[in-house]
C-alpha cells in the first residue's frame, strides 16, 4: 500500500506554516526549499549542548500513511546514517528510536520489531503521540540540545 | 498547593493592587499562545512577575491539552531554558517576549 506524491506533499503543505513558526520560535533552520511531490525531503539543523551542529534530514514517502523515514545527515546531505553524524543519547545502531520514525521499525531493519508501521501514531513508552512535524520537531529539539558529543 | 489549585490559579485573583504584569506569547507544538490565540483558550499568557515559570508551564499545556505526564515540558527563551521554580521577574520577561514550549516524548 502506498500513498500518492501529490497527497503527501499536500499534507504537508498543511503541516508546514505550524512547523516553520515553531522552528523560527526555537531558532531552529527548517529548510523546505527543495521539498517537491518528486522531492519529499525536509531538513532541520539543531545545535547540542556544546554548541554542535547536527543535520536531520525527513524523508516523507507514503505520509502520512507511514511515519516518515528520519535519519542523521551530513551538512550536503550526501552521507547518511552514520555514528559520527549522530548524538550521544541516540539508539546505537544508530537510530532514532521513536514511532515516528520508519527506521525504528524492524520490518525496516530497525530494532523494534514489536512495532507495527500502520500504529506509528501511538505514544513511544508513555509519552505523548508524536504524529506531526512540528511535534517531531520539538522532540528531537529536545533531545538534540540536552545531548553531549557524538556517538563516535 | 496541590497540582490542581496550582492550575487553576487566575492571575487577576492572585495579583496583588498595583502588581505588574506581563503579557507575553508561548509557540507550542500545537499552535500559538497568546493574548487572542487560540480564540477558544480559557486562559492568556498574563501573569504578575512573581508568577514561577511552572504555573506557566501548567498552563499552557492546559490550554493545548498536552496532558501526558511522562513527556518532559520545558519552557525556553531562544536557547535559554527557564528553570521552573524561578519567577518571570527573575528572567525580565517583558511583554510580549515570544517563549517556547519544548515537548519531549517517551523513550523507547
Amino acid at each position: 500500500m502506498s500513498i500518492s506524491a501529490e497527497v503527501t506533499f499536500e499534507t504537508l503543505k498543511r503541516e508546514l506554516p505550524a512547523a516553520a513558526d515553531y522552528a523560527a520560535a526555537a531558532g531552529l533552520a527548517l529548510d523546505d526549499a527543495s521539498l517537491t511531490p518528486q522531492n519529499l525531503r525536509l531538513h532541520l539543523r539543531l545545535i547540542n549542548a556544546q554548541g554542535e551542529i547536527f543535520h536531520v534530514e525527513f524523508d516523507w514517502a507514503d505520509y502520512p500513511l507511514y511515519p516518515p523515514t528520519v535519519e542523521f545527515v551530513s551538512a550536503d546531505h550526501g552521507e547518511r546514517g552514520t555514528k559520527r553524524l549522530y548524538p550521544q543519547g541516540f539508539h546505537p545502531t544508530p537510530c532514532i528510536c521513536m514511532r515516528y520514525n520508519r527506521k525504528a521499525y524492524g520490518e525496516r531493519g530497525g530494532p523494534h520489531a514489536d512495532w507495527r508501521l500502520l500504529d506509528w501514531r501511538l505514544p513511544t513508552g508513555n509519552g505523548i503521540a508524536i504524529d506531526t512535524l512540528c511535534l517531531m520537531i520539538s522532540d528531537l529539539h529536545s533531545k538534540v540540545r540536552q545531548s553531549n558529543g557524538r556517538m563516535t | 498547593m496541590n497540582s490542581q489549585e496550582t492550575q487553576d490559579l487566575q492571575p487577576q485573583e492572585t495579583a496583588p493592587a498595583g502588581a505588574h504584569i506581563v503579557r507575553f506569547r508561548v509557540q507550542t507544538p500545537r499552535g500559538l499562545w497568546s493574548m487572542t490565540e487560540p480564540k477558544d483558550a480559557t486562559k492568556r499568557p498574563e501573569y504578575p512577575v512573581s508568577t514561577k515559570i511552572e504555573q506557566v508551564i501548567l498552563d499552557v499545556r492546559s490550554v493545548f491539552k498536552f496532558v501526558e505526564q511522562d513527556s518532559k515540558y520545558t519552557l525556553l527563551r531562544g536557547d535559554e531554558i527557564l528553570e521552573p521554580q524561578r519567577t518571570l521577574a527573575s528572567y525580565k520577561i517583558e511583554d510580549h517576549t515570544l517563549l517556547v514550549l519544548s515537548v519531549q516524548g517517551g523513550n523507547a
